[in-house]
């Protein structure tokens, strides 16, 4: 017998057999993977939503079951579902969620990481950050108050973000009578709310989440509606990985060597696309090509490899290239840009300094900022854009940002992974805000009085002593880098002059 | 096109790409090994990040000197295999005022045993950054742990100050005093970590497999007499009993389980069809409410 067999409340026996993991053979590697975000306010039930998925449709051990049973309310029936979301003593002490907690459950053919995030206005940096990890979002509202403005702000910060499937649960269906006139209006509202997106997919499902209602089950109190349950719409969402989209794309992390083998090897994982052995494949900086030798791993060559995987890439000939790189297909490759047109979320509490050292930090590389222009702000209640000049925590800007030198970059809307990138405080390190790339240039930015520290003043002086290597050529970077940031914090505005096709 | 990948697959891949995000961003990394199912797979991966190079950091053990004999035997043999570059921290000062396992509360024994000479270890090398082998789906404070997360001066973790972590971005770079905590199997479960072991046929401690072991039971946990040093009560005598263990640390505070596993196919056939989440045989967690995260704000791993 399973453990919940113990309960004999009808209303809390799971209502989907849970996973019976028995022997090994019978618990063979999960097919794949699907990242849920859920986003909604307190008062809408969100946690009970998620506990009850877990509660009815997967692999919650005794224990867990245990604590839910000691945490049930005094006035009813039901497990307070919502403890098994809410992480941290402080947390639980003032009833709110006030950060992303991450939870794993196996289905029958998958793994679902539930990532729940808060819904808050003062938590929408949190939230972002959450989405930017996801493949679908549950947007949860109360059935009795419909869509509100919160729900307009949580499905502007999808988009921005990149998420391009969102799901409409539209709880309490219970405490409207289960009317499907009621379900009609909302999801009316939601489809024109979701026009002014780029979402691929939205779809709303009428739900109960205290008493299950299309969570992991058909509701049978609401026949008029003929589409899947919640859980039944996750098993039909593609799995994370299974899908490889656009041009190639490889950031270099670090190279590998083995001087006994003369292995050469650039680590990194595809961030997008495929590549093949004999493949050509191009330093978008250096602009220089070869070809793909060998796709190696620890365990054995692949003839092919493709999006999320983490291997080690050897060339026919040595490109030089190091850490910051990004192998790409020569046929579309990124953009080596100097300034870009980007939309971000201030995650920090200390807002935008014109005068601040910042530092873009793309997949693999950390480029120094010599100057950002807050051009406008959007109001996530009227989704419009208002002009601004400067920006604070939780607001999303469109700004334009000047690189201290050039580096390889995407448009986001192209390639996710190249075309996102984290603004970082140089001095105390923390992250500042997450930005995605509308437009990469590789025009310079018009300034007056920018100071150009030249590679001939660097390498004569404070990098002398740096070796003509790839390792060296990073660390002349870093060096760089620091010089340009602490000239900027005293005022000047400075470039780094970049390397003429990157000869070293 | 579409094609399958397993989630092992994925966890795989995403480990790898942490372990070399960190070994580029830290001046000085090194990797927790705490000789456990988990920190196997740990070291296995990040062999598998700098193949064909040897590990670029060292591995540090913090030894209490209560860990199971067997524990210490598989360390020292596979750090040997792999010329790892092991570094030992014991609190020896303590040991000699007497701080044991049985007549101290699990949350002081862990505090001055473990928590202060991780600390020391950490200190005395200057290691900027160091992987750990923690998984968010432990335990509750744990389901919000960053893959980067940063400690302030004195190793402190602030639940409110951690760094906003977005797409597969990482970013170490480290403000005066900080450190950073990495955990490249945040997104393991205790499920995919006996998966992994099997597919990839690792070797565990033998702890985990089922044998005959002297055991005394003591508050309705079974505990295995690895020496004497543990004082029994009345009426406490050490019987033989066919157990394993599901997770290991210091043997006096380590509960195991009756089991006749003996191969790792029975044992992780046993384990995902158990329905105990597996820190309810740790008993220094249950010491108090929200133990975990007042451990973690005291700078345990």
């Amino acid at each position: 017998m399973t453990a919940h067999s113990a309960l004999n409340d009808a209303n809390v026996t799971p209502l989907v057999q849970p996973v019976a993991h028995t022997s090994a053979a019978a618990a063979p590697e999960l097919s794949g993977m699907l990242r849920v975000l859920t986003c909604g306010s307190v008062d809408d039930g969100k946690s009970t939503l998620i506990g009850r998925l877990l509660w009815d449709a997967t692999d919650l051990y005794d224990d867990q079951r245990a604590t839910l049973e000691r945490g049930r309310r005094v006035d009813g029936g039901n497990p307070d579902f919502s403890l098994l979301m809410d992480g941290l003593v402080a947390e639980r002490e003032q009833g709110i969620t006030i950060d992303i907690a991450w939870r794993y459950f196996d289905t029958a053919t998958r793994r679902l990481v539930v990532i729940d995030s808060p819904g808050h206005e003062q938590y929408t940096r949190n939230m972002a950050s959450g989405a930017s990890h996801a493949d679908v979002a549950i947007m949860l509202i109360d059935a009795r108050h419909g869509i509100k403005t919160q729900t307009r702000r949580h499905a502007a910060i999808l988009d921005l973000v990149g998420l391009k499937r969102v799901v409409l649960a539209v709880n309490k269906m219970d405490l409207v009578d289960w009317s499907e006139s009621r379900f009609r209006q909302i999801e009316q509202d939601f489809r024109t709310l979701m026009w002014r997106f780029g979402f691929r997919e939205a779809v709303a499902i009428p739900v109960a989440a205290v008493s299950g209602d299309n969570v992991a089950v058909k509701s049978k109190n609401m026949p008029w509606y003929t589409g899947p349950s919640l859980l039944e719409h996750f098993e039909e969402i593609p799995s994370r990985g299974t899908e490889p989209t656009g041009a190639f794309r490889m950031p270099v992390q670090t190279v590998l060597r083995d001087t006994r083998a003369d292995f050469r090897g650039l680590a990194g994982t595809i961030s997008s696309g495929t590549v093949r052995v004999g493949d050509t494949v191009l330093d978008p900086v250096s602009r220089r090509t070869a070809k793909v030798q060998r796709i190696a791993t620890m365990d054995r060559d692949y003839q092919e490899a493709i999006q999320g995987q983490a291997v080690a890439i050897q060339l026919d000939i040595d490109l030089d290239v190091s850490r910051g790189s990004v192998l790409a297909a020569p046929e579309a490759a990124p953009v080596v840009a100097r300034t870009l047109e980007a939309r971000f979320v201030w995650l920090s509490e200390t807002p935008f300094d014109k005068r601040g050292s910042y530092l873009v930090r793309t997949a693999t590389d950390l480029v120094p900022v010599t100057n950002i222009d807050i051009k406008s702000l959007l109001d996530l209640e009227s989704l419009a854009v208002h002009p601004a000049t400067s920006c604070k925590v939780n607001d999303i800007a469109i700004a334009n940002v000047a690189l201290g030198r050039a580096t390889a970059i995407d448009r986001f809307a192209e390639a996710q992974e190249t075309g996102s990138f984290m603004l970082v405080d140089a001095i105390s390190g923390a992250t500042i805000a997450g930005g995605t790339v509308t437009t990469a240039s590789p025009d310079i930015q018009q300034q007056d009085n920018v100071f150009l520290l030249t590679r001939d003043m660097l390498t004569r002086g404070l990098c002398s002593d740096v070796p003509n290597t790839p390792e060296g050529e990073a660390e002349y970077r870093r060096r760089s880098n620091e010089v340009a940031l602490l000239l900027r914090s005293a005022g000047v505005a400075v470039e780094v002059e970049s390397l003429p096709d990157y000869v070293i | 096109m579409t094609r399958q990948i397993s989630h092992l697959d994925l966890l795989e891949s995403e480990s790898i790409h942490i372990f070399r995000e960190a070994a580029a961003q830290f001046r000085k990394p090194v990797l927790l090994y705490s000789i456990g199912k988990d920190s196997t797979v740990l070291l296995h991966l990040a062999r598998k990040a700098f193949w064909p190079g040897k590990l670029p950091f060292p591995v540090l053990h913090v030894n209490t000197t209560w860990k199971f004999k067997e524990m210490i035997a598989f360390r020292d043999h596979w750090v040997k295999e792999f010329d790892l570059d092991l570094i030992e921290m014991t609190n020896h000062d303590a040991i000699a005022k007497g701080v044991n396992p049985y007549d101290y509360a699990p949350s002081i024994y862990t505090d001055i045993m473990k928590t202060v000479p991780l600390k020391a270890g950490l200190d005395q090398y200057g290691f900027d950054g160091a992987f750990g082998g923690a998984r968010r789906d432990e335990e509750a404070s744990r389901a919000k742990e960053r893959v980067f997360s940063f400690r302030a001066e004195g190793h402190r973790w602030d639940p409110r100050r951690q760094r906003p972590e977005m797409w597969r971005l990482l970013n170490g770079r480290l403000g005066a005093g900080e450190t950073a905590r990495i955990f490249p199997l945040s997104n393991w479960t205790e499920r995919d970590i006996w998966l992994y072991i099997l597919r990839e046929q690792l070797d565990v401690v033998p702890l985990y497999m089922a044998k005959e072991r002297p055991t005394i039971e003591r508050n309705g946990q079974i505990l295995m007499y690895d020496d004497n040093r543990l004082p029994l009560k009345p009426g406490e005598t050490p019987v033989m009993r066919s157990v394993r263990f599901r997770t290991l640390g210091c043997w006096p505070l380590t509960a195991g389980v009756e089991s006749t596993a003996t191969t790792l196919e029975e044992v992780v056939a046993e384990t995902l069809g158990a329905r105990t989440s597996e820190r309810s045989g740790r008993l220094i967690d249950h010491d108090q409410v929200g133990a975990m995260e007042k451990k973690k704000q005291e700078g345990y791993f």
